[in-house]
């Protein structure tokens, strides 16, 4: 009714004044303005409603991260769960320079836990133009946390993981490293990448620009962690057999030199270790250091192949421990080519020959016996195929087909020339001896039980073979050095001319000693192998065999092997001088 | 006069019922909720802005704090603004614009404006930054408000009527868009047309201007590289996503995320540094992120409230003859509706990237002061209205 008397008012006045507003352009420009919001209205249920999944999927491109989670790699451990290879957390120090505020005093504390020029660090904070720029990678997580503390915005943290190994270089070749992303580049760590990598895991995650997870989205994929390793390595005695061997490689000036020591029940790898090696943790020089040379090099072994051309012989019933054989004045004749005895030794029982290490008894026995049998027996030892333990490059050696063996070839091999084979080899071969005729497989991880192995001799020829390479260390025998205070030790040297383009070099050796202790009940074999020793001594009964003597009386000692024979057993070599085996 | 003594008479019945407040309180009511939105929404969609930036002390009140402080400027203003008659704006109307015409010479002068991004629109204070063309708006309305009433018999004359509007007009599109500021152009020749077209400006006049304005509009795009890069980076923000549609692409995929309720007040993605001006220019697609269609559609629905209230409260002035008061409402409510509609339509990609804010809700001093200043008058010319219903003097 207001409304009424307005109106009245309103045509009252109207005539007497000039203007009067027109309503329907009120009404026309007010009905333009609500199109305008209904339009408004209209495209927001078109972006809110119709196009918004093709919007949701243009977000997530510019903000959704997938992140990956870090799976943690397996840790290698010895038998004895001694941490071999663990990865740890390490920080990396990153900045953001547009937030970053840093006093001078601040730089120079920064850079003081840094380790870097207070001048690196205002150079790369003042590079306005990026988002992200490390500092300092791989940090200790403490020195990290510390440089956390100074409280200076704009820097930050990222966490990473990096592999340690506790052991270093003296079980390098065994463990190997790993690369870049974590993947196992040697060894083990090659080896068992399937097993001790673990599966990364993602998460789809919404950042903010800065990068600052806000947001956990629903796809986790979940990491699937490594799975730890127990190796059959016992660290006490890798850390032997590396310092012997490095001690012997160093006082014998030798080129390199390898060392196998397997638990003799069951095939198991206690140790092993190679010169030169590498610091794995920082590895460099790889392509001299890296070769894991027990392993993948193969070598003529010589004298001590000697014990499979006997034990063939005994198994062929031929041949007792005791039957005679004339080496006449140490040499033989075959064809236009001579075998010679670098001492003649007369006439020797077959135990004698083992003993004395004579090549022509060796190669005299070897030629009673038919090439297929003596190929046989090679065969069976593992000899020209490979021991399996998963190696990349794990050599296989040399044994030719006997077909075409021609009689001296016959006679050579005999005494371990003209055949090759690698340290880890020879010394799987050896548990044949040492387990009553039974070979095992090698094993680089913890057992349960003892694997079942493969009878390739009898009892009874085994035990024949292991009382005459007791003989070896007994006063008379070429390794007189190899004995062990308390213990029976059999063994056997061997020393060969290196092959050089097909050539045996005159002055060029491979002097090694395989052996096993302690003899009654052997539980231990150690095969060492020392390349070109270069310091006047090569015969394998000094280079190689005091390196065996001393790994093997700490490896018992340290296992707690019952002793076998009194501690006064040992024969000084004085009384007894070393006969030099023929090379 | 009869007649007119049982107008009162009734009118006075109806008083005895219901008690009638002397003034708007839903447009009070509608208006300090509207600020009071905007204070929360600039909160949240400045917070990670804040935190982030050295230069704002990494403080995530820091335009929270500033925005209070604004609107109890803004409120203040338009308290002591309400005292003022309407005809105390009507004779002051010219003397204002020339203070609005002189400030704008002044922001463009070297050392007294500031430059931002390209652009000079601000002038320091001590206290705040003034942009001036935020007044200028205000100042505007009620200039050309009076202009039309004062010419209101050479309306339909072109030199007499028309051409000093013109020029008037002109001098303030050159200030405006040496700054450059676009957005309050368009604002103030929105108001301006609106104001001559609903003062009774001749219909061929009117059209030859729409035509004029067009082809400037069209000139000035085609002349202005950075205009041109505006209108195509609009066009289809999805040909240059990380460069010239980098914005408008935020702000839609803000739009796309909010769906119907939103991801809830503070859960913005977008305003975590992707989205520039989210607390300004861009507030818009922070509500629409946060709250949904349905928030999009309560601010929508606030200002075309808004805006027919302003209209309601012109048809009344007009019954009354005070056609000052009318045109002025209209001209207040044709730049909240015109101003809203633009920042709104280019948050949703509708219109090319203008530099406006949303009134009385995003961040920005001058804008919050002057909306305030507006809304009183609008008030007050609601006020005069009711008491002239109820016979009382204006």
């Amino acid at each position: 009714m207001a409304q009424s008397a307005a109106q009245i008012l309103s045509k009252a006045r109207a005539q007497a004044m000039p203007m009067r507003l027109p309503s329907w352009r009120r009404r026309a420009l007010l009905i333009g303005l609500m199109l305008c919001f209904a339009m408004l209205l209209g495209r927001a249920v078109y972006l809110q409603g119709l196009h918004r999944d093709f919007l949701q999927q243009k977000g997530d491109q510019r903000y959704g991260r997938t992140l990956s989670i870090f799976a943690h790699r397996g840790m290698i451990t010895d038998r004895n769960n001694e941490p071999l290879a663990i990865s740890t957390p390490v920080e990396s120090v990153w900045a953001s320079p547009p937030d970053v505020e840093i006093t001078p005093q601040q730089t120079k504390n920064l850079a003081e836990l840094l380790q870097i020029k207070p001048g690196e660090i205002n150079k790369k904070i003042k590079n306005n133009d990026k988002n992200f720029i490390y500092l300092k990678r791989r940090m200790p997580p403490e020195a990290a946390a510390r440089v956390m503390q100074l409280g200076i915005p704009g820097i930050y943290l990222q966490r990473e993981y990096r592999r340690f190994y506790p052991a270093g270089d003296m079980s390098a070749h065994i463990i190997g490293f790993t690369g870049a992303e974590d993947i196992g580049q040697e060894g083990v760590e090659l080896v068992y990448q399937h097993w001790l990598g673990g599966k990364q895991g993602s998460r789809r995650v919404i950042q903010d620009r800065q990068g600052h997870i806000i947001e956990e989205l629903e796809e986790v994929k979940v990491p699937q962690e490594g799975r730890d390793l127990v190796l059959s390595i016992d660290r006490r005695i890798q850390y032997l057999a590396h310092r012997e061997l490095a001690h012997a490689v160093e006082i014998n000036k030798a080129k390199a030199g390898s060392i196998v020591v397997l638990d003799s029940r069951t095939g198991e790898v206690l140790a092993l270790a190679n010169q030169p090696t590498y610091n794995p943790n920082a590895p460099t020089n790889l392509a001299v250091s890296a070769r894991n040379r027990a392993i993948v090099d193969t070598f003529e072994p010589g004298s001590t192949l000697k014990p499979f051309t006997v034990a063939t012989a005994l198994e062929a019933g031929t041949f007792k421990p005791d039957t005679l054989i004339n080496t006449g004045n140490g040499k033989y004749s075959i064809g236009p080519a001579t075998i010679s005895d670098a001492h003649p030794v007369g006439i020797v029982t077959v135990a004698q020959v083992i003993q004395k290490s004579s090549n022509v008894g060796a190669a005299k026995i070897a030629l009673t016996l038919a090439p297929e049998a003596m190929w046989r027996m090679f065969n069976q030892m593992g000899f020209g195929s490979t021991s399996h333990i998963g190696f990349p490059g794990e050599a296989s050696g040399h044994l030719r087909p006997w077909q075409h063996w021609r009689p001296i070839e016959q006679a050579t091999m005999a005494y371990g020339h003209g055949i090759s084979l690698s340290l880890i080899q020879l010394a799987r071969a050896y548990t044949a001896f040492a387990n009553d005729g039974e070979i095992k497989p090698i094993s680089l991880l913890k057992l349960n039980e003892p694997p079942i192995g493969q009878h390739v001799i009898s009892a009874q020829t085994a035990k024949e073979i292991r009382d005459m390479l007791e003989l070896v260390v007994q006063p008379g025998g070429t390794a007189p050095r190899a004995q062990i205070a308390g213990y029976r030790v059999a063994g056997k040297t061997g020393t060969a001319h290196k092959l050089l383009n097909g050539q045996y070099a005159e002055n060029l050796y491979v002097s090694s000693f395989i052996g096993m202790a302690p003899a009654t009940n052997p539980r231990l074999i150690i095969a060492v192998m020392i390349d070109e020793p270069s310091a006047g001594e090569y015969y394998g009964g000094a280079v190689a065999a005091p390196v065996f003597s001393n790994v093997m009386a700490g490896a018992l000692r340290i296992l707690a092997i019952p002793q076998d024979a009194p501690a006064s057993n040992i024969a000084p070599v004085i009384n007894a001088p070393e006969v030099k085996e023929s090379v | 006069m009869i007649d007119s003594m049982n107008g009162m008479m009734t009118m006075l019945r109806e008083r005895g019922k219901i008690v009638a407040p002397p003034y708007d309180q839903a447009l009070l009511w509608a208006v300090l909720l509207l600020l009071s939105f905007g204070l929360v929404m600039v909160y949240s969609a400045s917070i990670a802005l804040a935190e982030a930036d050295k230069s704002f002390g990494h403080q995530s009140t820091y335009f929270l704090v500033r925005h209070t402080i604004f609107l109890i400027i803004g409120l203040l203003a338009g308290l002591v603004t309400f005292q003022f008659p309407t005809r105390f704006w009507q004779k002051m109307a010219p003397l204002l614009f020339l203070v609005g015409l002189a400030l704008l010479v002044l922001v463009l002068i070297p050392h007294i404006g500031r430059e931002v991004n390209g652009s000079r629109r601000w002038i320091p204070l001590i206290f705040f930054t003034l942009q001036p063309s935020e007044l200028m708006k205000l100042f505007a309305a009620m200039y050309v408000a009076d202009y039309t009433v004062r010419k209101a018999a050479f309306l339909h004359s072109f030199t007499r009527g028309f051409l000093p509007m013109l020029a008037v007009m002109l001098l303030v599109a050159g200030l405006l868009l040496r700054e450059p500021d676009f957005g309050a152009f368009a604002v103030i020749a929105a108001v301006s047309i609106s104001i001559l077209w609903l003062g009774g400006i001749n219909g061929r006049i009117f059209a030859g201007l729409l035509v004029m304005l067009v082809t400037g509009l069209v000139f000035l795009i085609w002349s202005s590289p950075y205009r041109l890069q505006r209108i195509t980076g609009f066009m289809d923000p999805w040909a240059d996503p990380y460069g010239k549609g980098y914005q408008l692409s935020h702000a839609l995929i803000a739009f796309g995320r909010g769906e119907l309720f939103g991801v809830g007040l503070g859960g913005s993605v977008e305003k975590l540094l992707y989205l520039p001006e989210a607390h300004t220019d861009f507030l818009l697609a922070v509500i629409a992120e946060e709250l949904g269609f349905l928030g999009v559609l309560a601010v929508v629905l606030a200002f075309v409230w808004l805006v027919m209230r302003a209209f309601s409260i012109a048809k009344e002035a007009a019954l009354y003859e005070r056609n000052f008061s009318a045109l002025l409402a209209q001209g207040i409510g044709v730049w909240l509706g015109m101003q809203s509609f633009i920042n709104m339509g280019v948050n949703m990609g509708l219109l090319p990237t203008k530099g406006l804010t949303l009134p009385l809700l995003s961040f920005g001093g001058s804008g919050i002061v002057a909306n305030c200043i507006a809304l009183a008058i609008l008030l007050r010319i609601d006020y005069e209205n009711r008491r002239l219903a109820k016979g009382l003097p204006a």
